[in-house]
């Protein structure tokens, strides 16, 4: 598959009174045409920044993509002019966001805000642009289509908003989805619908999905490949199996451990990651998970370990990284 | 909407009973009789009594109160004065105190079409230039021309009309001498249709004076005190405007309308305007009833008889009809202006629903 997107040592800081927040610390990855690749953390580790600073949605100021560049499609994102970039959101590169309840105009109808990307982008006319809105309102499973054109997101639930967003982003064909916590908002039967409503897109579509959750449960039923963000770094990346089956950054570890599973019995306690992320605007030396970590050593509190590839398609940035495997193997292969 | 209205003007009525009780019952405790002077000489108390007795003031109160409500006809049986009031409820004010031989009915209708074309001029320059500045403030936050634009308009709200006026005058008006120092020239549009088809015994109804005739004239006498009534209205628009803009612009679905590739002018037009006029209009609402029924330092400045100096003078002058018609009036078009603005809430907003 050909590459669709390189990201390459991209760096956003915001510049605020209390400092400069580190958020997203030089990450660098590739997606392929047709890939999901989903981007797992906690709250506050920089995967939002992370994906907005590709089409430059940071507010500036305070925000700055400060370093790195973004291929995509033999150009630059980050050295596009305004009209340019403009050129590439909503068209080439669509995003979905979190709450679907603020993410909707409430003075606009659906209709309004859904064929405004067309008529810029697909220099559709009104009418066409209607006839393809209701369209994609089918795809995405409204039903009443033509009639729900013409109402107000108010009048629409949390689910269904959140599949006219998913509307909006695909309006244009995209090559690329940014869906950013696109079911946090939303309760687990509903969240479980719109996974599969954008799996089936994709298998229709094809376009290649960047999914940001906190969700390891969610990950599992949709990514090809994920990438572990921690304090605004990539700590950790690798196949959907290989990273459920062979976890081998200790903050991966954590996060596993503290997933509620089915299979485990009533009596199986969640394992919680102790601590709290570090203050991105004093930024430790060493490597920033070192103070929640097990597997510590000195050396961690001293050196940042660099995101190594320790098979093709698994990388690490971990110096105790082949411990976490000895003791995984040691247990029967399982984190359990 | 036409239930709406109805249901408002319904709602309406028992405010405006409370107000003219109210005003009546505060302006009778105020110490002091509208006949206690006349200029600067007291009058004899046989003549005060006399003058008392012909516009009823030593009856009982509450039969005054009544006569004023509901009409002479009703609550005081047997007056053939031949000045017998119809009452409130039937749209008569009653005879002023001071203006021997006016009606309150006939000090609005000369005034009030004065006051009211000053406020309208002065509300459109106020939003013409207060939302404008407002929105480019906004949208280049944090920058010299936000700070400029925030201190002209702090300037503009707290640079009062009193210092305002009289520079204005001094400046353009004697220094340059490119506008009239003072008083107001407007004639009615209409005054030659109208006079066809209204009868000379008539009393020319008070629309007929509203809409002035655009004459030079007219314009240049207005244009001092519109501009110093319009800059202090724009001032407080523009910085309602910069902080509910600003406040908008950080909404999710801002930054839902810029992941689509807009250009900033349609986010900020299409997307971030009509949410952020919703507080705007709050304000316009009892802004603008209280500066369409008159502004009295504006119109004392500049000498322009509008109905502002009523609203002052007459508690002065114990003037008790004249209080309760200006107060009324007020009263009303504050209802009427809040009733536009739930009209228009419902137009910005579609969650709004008029019921």
């Amino acid at each position: 598959m050909a590459t669709l997107l390189e990201v390459k040592g991209l760096e956003t800081q915001f510049f605020t009174q209390d400092g400069v927040v580190h958020a997203v610390n030089g990450i660098s990855y590739t997606l392929d045409e047709g890939e999901t690749l989903a981007i797992v953390g906690e709250s506050g580790c920089g995967k939002s920044v992370g994906v907005m600073s590709l089409i430059r949605l940071i507010p500036i100021p305070p925000g700055k993509v400060v370093a790195g560049e973004v291929w995509f499609d033999g150009k630059d994102l980050l050295k596009l002019s305004d009209d340019e970039i403009r050129q590439v959101r909503g068209n080439r590169i669509a995003m979905i966001f979190q709450d679907p309840m603020t993410s909707l105009n409430p003075v606009l109808t659906i209709g309004k805000q859904l064929t405004e990307a067309m008529q810029l982008h697909l220099g559709m006319d009104k009418e066409q642009a209607r006839k393809r809105a209701v369209e994609l309102l089918e795809l995405v499973g409204i039903p009443g289509a033509d009639k729900r054109l013409d109402e107000y997101p108010h009048q629409f639930s949390g689910g269904m908003r959140q599949r006219v967003m998913i509307a909006m982003g695909l309006s244009c064909n995209p090559q690329l989805l940014i869906a950013d916590e696109p079911t946090t908002a939303l309760d687990v039967t509903i969240q479980a619908q719109i996974v599969d409503l954008v799996k089936e897109l994709k298998e229709k579509i094809g376009m290649a999905i960047i999914w940001i959750t906190h969700d390891l449960g969610v990950v599992a039923g949709i990514a090809e490949r994920v990438i572990v963000m921690y304090a605004g770094l990539i700590v950790e990346e690798a196949e959907v199996h290989d990273l459920y089956g062979k976890p081998l950054h200790p903050y991966t570890l954590g996060l596993l451990k503290s997933m509620p599973r089915l299979d485990l019995g009533k009596d199986a306690k969640l394992i919680p990651i102790e601590g709290l992320p570090p203050d991105l605007v004093d930024f430790p030396e060493g490597c920033p998970f070192a103070a929640r970590c097990k597997y510590r050593v000195d050396r961690c509190f001293t050196e940042n370990p660099p995101i190594e590839y320790v098979t093709p398609t698994h990388r690490v940035a971990c110096w105790r990284w082949e411990a976490v495997h000895e003791e995984l193997k040691a247990n029967g292969g399982s984190h359990d | 909407m036409l239930q709406f209205i109805v249901r408002r003007i319904l709602w309406a009525i028992p405010v405006l009973l409370a107000v003219t009780f109210f005003t009546f019952a505060l302006v009778r405790a105020i110490p002091g009789g509208p006949f206690d002077f006349a200029g600067d000489r007291s009058l004899p108390p046989s003549v005060v009594a006399n003058l008392e007795a012909k516009y009823h003031l030593s009856d009982p109160l509450w039969q005054q109160f009544c006569s004023y409500l509901i009409g002479d006809t009703v609550c005081r049986p047997g007056d053939d004065s031949g000045r017998a009031s119809k009452g409130v409820l039937l749209g008569d004010l009653g005879p002023s105190f001071r203006y021997r031989g006016r009606t309150v009915n006939d000090i609005i209708a000369t005034a009030l079409p004065i006051s009211f074309q000053l406020g309208m001029m002065a509300m459109m320059l106020g939003i013409g230039i207060g939302i404008p500045f407002g929105v480019l403030a906004a949208l280049k936050h944090n920058t010299w021309i936000d700070y400029s634009a925030t201190l002209v308009a702090i300037l503009g709200v707290s640079v009062s009309n009193v210092v305002l006026g009289p520079v204005l005058i001094w400046f353009f008006a004697l220094k340059l001498g490119w506008f009239p120092v003072a008083t107001w020239a407007a004639e009615p549009l209409f005054s030659g249709i109208a006079d066809k088809y209204i009868a000379a015994s008539e009393q020319i109804p008070m629309w007929v004076n509203i809409i002035p005739k655009p004459t030079v004239d007219f314009f240049m006498h207005a244009a001092l005190p519109v501009f110093a009534l319009g800059t202090a209205l724009s001032a407080t628009i523009a910085r309602m405007t910069r902080g509910s803009l600003l406040q908008v612009i950080r909404e999710d679905y801002i930054r839902t309308a810029r992941s689509k590739g807009l250009r900033e002018r349609a986010v900020v037009v299409r997307h971030a305007l009509k949410n952020s006029l919703i507080p705007v209009v709050t304000i316009l609402g009892p802004m603008f009833a209280g500066v369409l029924t008159g502004t009295f330092v504006i119109e004392l400045i500049f000498a322009i008889p509008g109905l502002g100096r009523h609203f002052v003078n007459s508690i002065g002058n114990r003037d008790y009809p004249v209080v309760l018609g200006t107060t009324l009036l007020y009263g009303v078009a504050i209802v009427i202006a809040n009733m536009l603005v739930d009209i228009t809430y419902a137009w910005l907003d579609p969650r709004v629903r008029l019921e």
